[in-house]
């Protein structure tokens, strides 16, 4: 349609000439359109096809008119003998949270696959290889679980999505911080793969709240929510120590301090980027918008 | 050749050095395409430029990935006003605000916390009746069973009567059996019968009794009512 606007005039005039030379549309001159027809498969032609033509020895095999499938020859099959149970029910809208383990989490420190002097999330953990995460797959981030609890040794300010009492308890066990946070899938994707949504040259935008039944685990400062108030935050911190009864060291004097007390905004995705500015790769810049609707709608 | 593997070399030295520090090895994106031919900017005249091409998404793309050189206006990377209110308007309808969330939830559990009470209160107040609902049944069974014990006793006790009258065993179904206890029912009911016209009449020989005493009281208090009046003039 576009193709033919563009043209003009000139084309126009050189389909009516076309017109007046061809002959008349009539029965004599009209054909099927091109692969609107198949040819008809010949079975039995050629050398060794005359005899079964791949198809075995007589029945429903060779004459392809075998039952539906599940049928069990008029008894009740088993697809109706065994009753159903709601187990799996809404199993493909299910939000799923990857594992990843202290265990793990030690090995890509040790390895130096992430950096535990800088704030980790998901960007930093999936740019490790240490967790695959497939935000089409209805995949919502990871899970810190308590595997490897009793070995890990690491001092870090980690965000993941969900996490354990116990992993909690061995991250701020050794002066560590951690943080729970919601991400909705087109944020994930942009905080997984930061560089391809980069080079697509659109704004970031704004982390979107998490739905209603989550909203009671990250407003909760035992989670350590990120929409908890942060006010809550120490007294929950000092009560799992006592609860699994060991020293909360003081991250205040702590040298790290700085790196520690990072935290993101609930509307942010990335840790120094706000909503609503763009990154360009290719000239190293950042732009930021000035129109004051937009600055009001991104920071909202 | 040479060259190249001395600098791989010098790189994975580098990298190790780094390591020994105890840094981390910093990610690094991989260096974008080198494109030879320049920036490719779709034509809008051309009529094999695939209409994806002329979106305000491709012009985003070829921002993203030349910058200046495309030539797009980076103003037009963020949403116009009206794609703006549409935006708002979305998100206002599928994302409702989170004190909205707390407050439904809020309501939420309460109704849930007080349909768990009612029930709880329910079968509280059941579970209170159940000592005695149970006190009750175990006394209707013993009752049952007496009752069904002393029928059993009667019926052999007739039946012992019976063989006793004819010298030989009886079936309780046969005719005679069934005469002989029609007989003693009537003796029985006359027998009731006349205990009751008896009782009538001592319960009429007592009330005769009580009118006659009742007849002769009276006298008696008038003169008690003369003397406490004496004592009290005295």
């Amino acid at each position: 349609m576009a193709a033919a606007s563009g043209l003009g005039g000139s084309s126009r005039s050189k389909a009516l000439e076309l017109l007046r030379t061809l002959p008349r549309v009539s029965l004599g001159n009209l054909r099927p359109n091109d692969g609107a027809r198949h040819r008809e498969k010949r079975r039995g032609r050629g050398r060794y096809g005359g005899r079964k033509s791949g198809r075995g020895h007589k029945g429903q095999r060779q004459r392809g008119t075998r039952p539906r499938l599940g049928f069990e020859g008029g008894q009740t099959p088993f697809y109706l003998v065994i009753p159903k149970y709601g187990y799996n029910e809404g199993h493909s809208l299910r939000r799923q949270y990857h594992p990843l383990s202290l265990k793990r989490l030690q090995y890509l420190i040790d390895l130096g696959r992430v950096d535990p002097t800088q704030p980790l999330d998901l960007t930093q953990l999936v740019n490790a290889r240490g967790v695959t995460i497939q935000p089409l797959k209805r995949d919502y981030g990871v899970q810190l679980v308590e595997e490897g609890a009793d070995n890990f040794a690491a001092k870090i300010n980690i965000e993941v999505q969900m996490a354990s009492e116990l992993a909690i308890a061995a991250v701020e066990k050794n002066g560590g911080v951690i943080t729970t946070a919601f991400y909705d899938p087109r944020s994930l994707g942009v905080l997984c793969k930061p560089v391809l949504f980069f080079l697509r040259g659109q704004p970031i935008p704004k982390r979107m709240l998490p739905p209603e039944d989550l909203v009671r685990y990250y407003t909760d400062p035992m989670n350590r929510g990120y929409l908890a108030n942060p006010s809550k935050i120490p007294k929950a911190r000092l009560e799992l120590a006592k609860k699994y009864g060991y020293v909360l060291p003081d991250i205040t004097k702590d040298e790290l301090f700085q790196m520690l007390s990072t935290r993101k905004d609930p509307r942010q995705i990335f840790f120094g980027l706000a909503p609503g500015w763009v990154v360009n790769m290719s000239e190293k810049k950042i732009l930021k918008p000035t129109d004051e609707k937009l600055l009001k709608y991104y920071s909202s | 050749m040479a060259a190249a593997v001395a600098r791989c070399e010098a790189a994975a030295f580098l990298g190790r050095w780094r390591l020994l520090l105890g840094g981390a090895r910093a990610y690094n994106a991989r260096p974008l395409r080198r494109r030879l031919g320049g920036v490719y900017i779709p034509d809008p005249s051309n009529p094999r430029t695939p209409e994806w091409q002329l979106q305000p998404a491709f012009e985003a793309k070829l921002y993203g990935r030349h910058g200046a050189a495309s030539g797009v206006d980076p103003a037009r990377l963020w949403p116009t006003p009206q794609q703006l209110a549409e935006i708002e308007a979305e998100e206002r309808e599928l994302w409702p605000a989170l004190r909205d969330m707390e407050a439904a939830l809020d309501v939420k559990e309460r109704e849930a916390e007080t349909k768990r009470r009612q029930r709880e209160e329910l079968i509280a107040a059941r579970m209170a009746k159940m000592p005695q609902m149970i006190a009750d049944w175990r006394r209707e069974k013993e009752e049952r069973k007496a009752k069904e014990h002393e029928e059993k006793e009667r019926r052999q006790r007739l039946l012992a009567e019976a063989r006793e009258r004819f010298g030989h065993n009886l079936d309780h179904r046969s005719p005679q059996f069934q005469e002989l206890m029609q007989e003693m029912e009537k003796a029985r009911r006359k027998e009731l019968k006349q205990q009751k016209k008896q009782r009538r009449e001592e319960a009429l020989a007592k009330k005769a009794a009580e009118a006659a005493a009742a007849a002769q009281l009276p006298a008696v208090e008038e003169e008690a009512e003369v003397e406490t009046s004496l004592s009290q003039t005295t």
